[in-house]
């Protein structure tokens, strides 16, 4: 797989529990997301108490759907990716489409939301919005996961073309090593 | 009896009624032979010498004489059909063969145009059922045959002492003479005893044992069918040899269509259904207990019997099956039908929107459980709950006959045609009541009296519609509305010029009957039969052979007459009766 390595960023991409619900939708979206070019760094499947919810979504404190968002969000399982590609965050917000999909279903039909969203909350899935916040989001779920490290680490392995596989069963691409 | 004769009637035994067997009949009969034209006393030699000349022969005829009845079975009946269209991939469409193809057959994961259910013909159930209260309407009718059997009895031993003294000769010549040629035994007797008031009270009973089964024939005929679209999955109710059977297909990973394992010993669950199965339900009294509505969400399903209570299974997430929230229970394979208690018994109708659910009552009270995060369920706050309560605010001391809800925007309708709202308005659904973008308590929408009184009302995500009784359309709302060839907005109710639903002219009567809507579109039926849709296509589920979306009404080609649809968020299910 081609990576542009010395650009190389990281998001989180999360599947909401809408999503989560269907196997089909589920396989689609990451088929979309290798055909993009995006490298699966790392995966796992959690569902968020409310509390935590609460806390991952506390920059929407203050707007009329944080309450509905928090609700969804802490009602079943999630998928929750660490995605790798050259500006991976501003690419995955265009695969993912605008957050209100019942305007996004005519502005942008082909994107993942205009094709599986339901309803402005269900909305299928996250994306980080910026480098900061997508820092924020990866250490609030995976907080063994090194940024830096994996950026020397795996970004090195990248650089010298090393190869990588995608593991079906963890969802995950791991180095030829 | 000739040989080849009983080989063809075995054939015709065999492969049943495609057979004319009347020539072997009568050749059965002795009168005729027309396979060899010989005499039969001869046949026995001539076959032992001819065996394959006789072989060849028998074929040959059998080829002349069989005729085959090219019309299907039960084409003389004007048999329910069920159309569906729209995402195939999920298994909500009920056709086994879009996701598991026969050879030289693609799987289809899109159907875009109507396709017919053949599920229930060829498992020869009848997706039907009698309406209840229609029933009961009858009621005094229903009985009014055995009354006057009763009366009939009573007043020969009240009556037989005056009228055979009275009228004994006199009418013993009379009606002697008439009832012999209309009911000869029975009246010849009851002339004996010559009783006038007899013979009234006789073809009495006989006409309105006729009227009775008139009314059977009536019935039979007036059959309410009953059909539930939710978030990929799809429900039925068959009759089945007499009974009741739910059917679920679709897509089941928070068992929303039932409890499906793999095998009894894997804990593995089957996540789509592809062809409808059977839902067990925890009935005691299975072959007597009706249901009367079903409905689904996104991922739950709510059944209503007349006599043992509301059910629901699937996912309970935010109490939308009526029972409190369990934190971290799991769906997949979840084999929990929970009966609601709360409930009054006269529940008629259960309607459920994405991820809640509405209860209407016989008597215009609504009752509503699940998620409430937009005010859906109108209890007045912004909490999931899990115990169905009744809604009050304006609706309270109204009679509500209907509500639609497909989305997360509620309208309810009363008999006076007055119409209530709540829930979401991000996309100004409720701008006539509030500036605010959700509201958790029902509120009355004023609605101009120019658009004449309402008979149906229509909620989907972003767009709202409702039926006057001049069958003219109104919508508002944002999205395709119908109205032009633009996404459109607007928060008044707009009309629908009635042209676009076939009335012009030369067809003045025509006009719509009924409206439904989906999450993004709207379908409208018209008392010709006809259906309309417009409104977001997504994957196929207008049924118009293409993928672009629809913005004004436009008429599905389905080859029946649609007497129902049902609009799931991403297909369709039509029941229709073909053109006799």
């Amino acid at each position: 797989m081609h990576v542009v390595t010395n650009r190389l960023q990281l998001t989180l991409a999360i599947l909401k529990p809408d999503c989560m619900a269907c196997p089909h939708i589920i396989s689609e979206i990451r088929r979309l997301i290798m055909n993009n070019g995006f490298l699966f760094v790392q995966t796992k499947v959690v569902k968020l108490s409310r509390p935590d919810a609460e806390e991952f979504y506390r920059i929407h404190e203050d707007k009329f759907f944080y309450n509905r968002l928090v609700t969804f969000m802490s009602s079943g399982p999630i998928g929750v990716h660490i995605l790798a590609r050259d500006d991976a965050i501003n690419k995955w917000r265009k695969l993912l489409g605008p957050t209100r999909v019942l305007r996004t279903i005519f502005d942008e039909p082909d994107s993942i939301r205009g094709r599986f969203g339901l309803t402005d909350t269900r909305n299928c899935a996250h994306g980080s919005d910026s480098e900061e916040t997508a820092k924020k989001e990866i250490e609030f779920f995976f907080p063994g996961f090194n940024i830096n490290k994996w950026k020397d680490d795996v970004g090195q392995f990248l650089r010298e073309n090393g190869k990588v596989t995608f593991d079906e069963k963890l969802c995950e691409h791991v180095p030829e090593r | 009896m000739h040989f080849s004769h009983l080989k063809i009637v075995a054939g015709i035994g065999k492969t049943g009624k495609l057979f004319v067997p009347l020539v072997n009949i009568m050749a059965l009969a002795g009168k005729l032979c027309l396979l060899c034209q010989l005499n039969h006393k001869y046949s026995k030699t001539v076959h032992r010498f001819s065996s394959t000349w006789k072989k060849r022969l028998i074929k040959q005829e059998e080829i002349k004489e069989t005729v085959y009845q090219f019309t299907v079975e039960n084409a003389t009946k004007l048999n329910e059909r069920i159309y569906v269209w729209g995402f195939a991939a999920t298994g909500a469409l009920g056709i086994k063969s879009y996701l598991r193809p026969q050879k030289k057959q693609q799987p289809i994961s899109c159907m875009n145009r109507p396709a017919q259910l053949k599920f229930f013909d060829s498992n020869r159930m009848k997706v039907n059922f009698f309406l209840y209260f229609f029933f009961f309407s009858f009621f005094p009718f229903f009985f009014f045959p055995f009354f006057l059997f009763f009366l009939f009895l009573f007043s020969f031993f009240f009556f037989s002492f005056f009228s055979f003294f009275f009228f004994s000769f006199f009418s013993f010549f009379l009606f002697s003479f008439f009832s012999f040629f209309l009911f000869s035994f029975f009246s010849f007797f009851l002339s004996f005893f010559n009783f006038f008031f007899y013979y009234f009270l006789f073809y009495l009973f006989l006409f309105s044992l006729f009227f009775l089964f008139i009314f059977f024939l009536f019935l039979s005929f007036f059959l309410v069918q009953n059909v539930a679209c939710g978030y990929g999955f799809t429900l039925f109710l068959a009759n089945h040899k007499g009974s009741q059977e739910v059917l679920g297909t679709g897509i089941n990973t928070d068992s929303q269509v039932g409890y499906h394992p793999v095998d009894h010993k894997s804990e593995r669950y089957l996540n789509y259904i592809i062809e409808p199965a059977k839902i067990d339900l925890p009935l005691l009294h299975p072959s007597k207990t009706k249901v009367l509505s079903m409905d689904g969400g996104r991922a739950h399903t709510v059944l209503l019997t007349d006599t043992e209570g509301v059910f629901s299974f699937g996912n309970n997430a935010y109490g939308q099956c009526g029972r409190s929230i369990i934190e971290n229970e799991k769906y997949s394979g979840n084999a929990t039908i929970h009966k609601i208690k709360e409930l009054p018994d006269d529940v008629i109708e259960v309607i459920c929107g994405q991820d809640h659910t509405l209860f209407l009552t016989k008597t215009g009270t609504v009752y509503s459980c699940g998620l409430g995060s937009d005010g859906q369920t109108g209890l007045g706050h912004y909490q999931s709950i899990g115990q169905a309560s009744q809604v009050k605010g304006a609706i309270e001391g109204e009679k509500i006959v209907q509500i639609a809800c497909s989305g997360d925007c509620v309208l309810a309708l009363s008999d006076k045609g007055d119409v209530f709202g709540w829930g979401n308005s991000e996309y100004n659904q409720l701008a006539l009541i509030t500036d605010h973008t959700q509201v958790n308590v029902p509120k009355n929408i004023p609605i101009s009296a120019s658009c004449g009184k309402i008979i149906k009302v229509a909620s989907g995500g972003s767009i709202c519609g409702f039926l006057n009784e001049s069958g003219e359309v109104f919508t508002w709302g944002y999205g395709i509305l119908g109205l032009g060839p633009n996404v459109q907005a607007t928060t008044t109710p707009t009309k629908l010029p009635s042209p676009l639903f076939g009335a012009n002219e030369i067809d003045v009567g025509k006009k719509v009957v009924n409206l439904k809507c989906g999450v993004y579109h709207f379908a409208a039926i018209t008392n010709h039969g006809d259906l309309y849709m417009w409104g977001k296509n997504k994957f196929g589920n207008l049924g118009f052979a293409h993928h672009k979306d629809q913005f004004f009404p436009w008429r599905v080609s389905v080859p029946s007459e649609v007497l129902d649809v049902w609009c799931g968020v991403d297909h369709t299910v039509a029941r229709c009766l073909p053109f006799s």
